[in-house]
């Protein structure tokens, strides 16, 4: 069964339409990216699966085998949605700990999330070392291992994740594609990645699609992607 | 010939008065049992800015009428104090989350100003409703705690006597508790998670499945609980209760908020003790200053510190890392 399954999604700001009818969807323990320009819809998408604030959406989103019409957004955590915003979205006068516990807020399994705590304690040890520190005062790349380990606790079925390179150094970058490639791989977590560095997103991807204007103009194997000569020079940049 | 030879002490303006120590002592009592009624009111205005950004003007009329239920069940019942405090804190909380829900919720989601006419507006109505139900003359004070006039314990014998009344006690005690299961309750609850991570974040709140109205409910019962409280404490140390009783406390409240810093919890308890202190001692260390200017001296001491600390003593200066 198909785990998210989105057809002819539209969103709007208030008068101004972003979404022109999205078809995506994203089997089990999948990895999908969703390139485009900047303004071309990608975060708008995500915040439309997820029925952010401030956004009029409509359309069919279907997850794990059920209807999201009418779901309000703080019931996706439990359903088995994460969701990684752009910018981190971290707790800043939480400590790293508090936003862990946060992230756990759905789940009534203390051990359990403990044992999870301590496991991306281990993933990111940098963050095990500032465990007491309010994470307004970490540097990016520890923010955003912060907003991903956050995400993971309550263990999703599917991650959506939200230019999670911006503004990190490239050995960060690296590391934490690998942990998203682990993931997916040890979990079978499915994730959906928004991002714009598409050659780094796509070496761990199983299909792509290509936004253009609120509306997905190419999809396909990541392998087809890459190799595709428009794809190529429009977005991998050689 | 010369007075100022014979009052070596005496500086122009200054109240000779003041280098009395029990005349101070009495003072700085005084100051810190109002001061006590302050920070409890700018609680309940930091609890309801921490996760909405707006200041619920109404927190002393919503508080009067609290404190009028206690009397009408008290004082002219004669039910215990024990049982119809509690009791009207808890429907105060009640009534909070529901005006929070039905009334301030739908306005604040079409954003701008509106939130801030709602809550002046159910000033008015309190207001009116304090005066349609008990009358506008002034009633007889809500009195929890030994309120005899020899119900006090003597430290200098005087003349002038400087004494501490156990009503003081008392409202320095509450304040103590009450800031106490507040700390517990934000920091070592679930349900003081999600408030925290809702006024942290509340985008990412929701992300992670934390029901943002709900907290938005339990600030405005909290806050409600504090104002009755507030109005309660305030009936007692001033002796007095009439349908107007926190019409400048509220004032005082968000001077203390604004003091301490609109986002800070302890900044609400120093800020509040401060404001209290200052209008107990500013007016009465000079004799040029009259006791119907201590609102003012108040402000102006908020004045300077915000000149100098935007953000307040303890509040946070915005940090944005990009």
């Amino acid at each position: 069964m198909t785990l998210l399954e989105v057809e002819r999604l539209q969103a709007s700001y208030g008068q101004v339409r972003a979404l022109h009818g999205i078809d995506l969807s994203v089997e089990p323990g999948e990895v999908v990216v969703l390139m485009g320009a900047n303004g071309a819809g990608k975060t708008t998408t995500l915040r439309a699966l997820c029925q952010m604030p401030g956004l009029t959406v409509s359309g069919s989103v279907r997850f794990d085998g059920r209807s999201l019409s009418g779901v309000r957004t703080e019931h996706l955590a439990g359903l088995g949605m994460a969701h990684v915003p752009q910018g981190r979205g971290t707790f800043p006068e939480l400590t790293v700990e508090e936003n862990l516990q946060a992230g756990a807020y759905v789940r009534r399994d203390r051990a359990g999330i403990r044992s999870d705590m301590e496991r991306w304690y281990d993933t990111f040890p940098r963050l095990s070392d500032r465990r007491a520190q309010v994470a307004g005062t970490l540097s990016g790349g520890e923010q955003q291992m912060l907003a991903v380990a956050r995400a993971c606790l309550s263990r999703p079925q599917l991650l959506l994740l939200d230019e999670p390179s911006l503004g990190l150094a490239p050995l960060v970058i690296h590391q934490l594609f690998e942990i998203f490639a682990e993931l997916n791989r040890t979990d079978g977590t499915a994730l959906l990645v928004v991002e714009q560095n598409a050659s780094l997103a796509l070496s761990i991807a199983t299909r792509a699609y290509v936004i253009e204007s609120g509306e997905i103009v190419l999809s396909g194997p990541a392998s087809d992607l890459q190799a595709d000569d428009g794809v190529r020079r429009a977005y991998l940049g050689f | 010939m010369f007075p100022m030879l014979a009052l070596p002490l005496a500086l122009p303006g200054v109240n000779d008065a003041f280098f009395n120590a029990s005349y101070v002592l009495q003072l700085l009592t005084n100051g810190l049992s109002n001061g006590a009624v302050y920070a409890l009111m700018a609680l309940s205005v930091v609890i309801i800015y921490r996760t909405t950004g707006h200041m619920n003007f109404a927190q002393g009329e919503m508080g009067t009428i609290g404190c009028l239920l206690v009397f009408s069940v008290s004082v002219s019942h004669g039910v215990p104090y024990w049982i119809s405090i509690p009791a009207a804190i808890a429907i105060s909380m009640i009534v909070g989350a529901l005006l929070q829900r039905t009334l301030v919720q739908p306005v604040e989601r079409r954003g701008g100003m509106g939130v801030i006419l709602v809550t002046l507006g159910l000033f008015l109505i309190f207001n009116s409703i304090d005066s349609v139900i008990w009358g506008t003359d002034p009633l007889q004070p809500v009195r929890p705690f030994p309120s005899r006039p020899d119900d006090h314990l003597v430290v200098m014998h005087g003349p002038p006597q400087f004494a501490i009344r156990y009503s003081a006690v008392g409202v320095w005690i509450t304040l103590g508790v009450v800031v106490l299961l507040l700390h517990l309750l934000l920091q070592r609850t679930r349900l003081g998670l999600g408030y925290r991570a809702v006024a942290a974040n509340a985008d990412s709140a929701l992300l992670v499945g934390i029901p943002k109205d709900r907290m938005l409910m339990l600030g405005w019962a909290l806050a409600a609980g504090l104002g009755t409280l507030a109005a309660v404490l305030f009936s007692q140390t001033t002796g007095s209760l009439d349908f107007n009783l926190m019409a400048s406390v509220i004032l005082y409240g968000l001077a203390a908020a604004a003091l301490g810093g609109f986002d800070s919890i302890p900044g609400a308890v120093v800020g509040g003790v401060v404001v209290g202190l200052v209008e107990a001692l500013v007016p009465a260390f000079f004799s040029f200053i009259g006791s119907e200017l201590s609102l003012v001296m108040a402000l102006l001491v908020i004045v300077v510190v915000l000149l100098v600390r935007p953000q307040g003593m303890f509040g946070k200066a915005r940090v944005v890392r990009v």
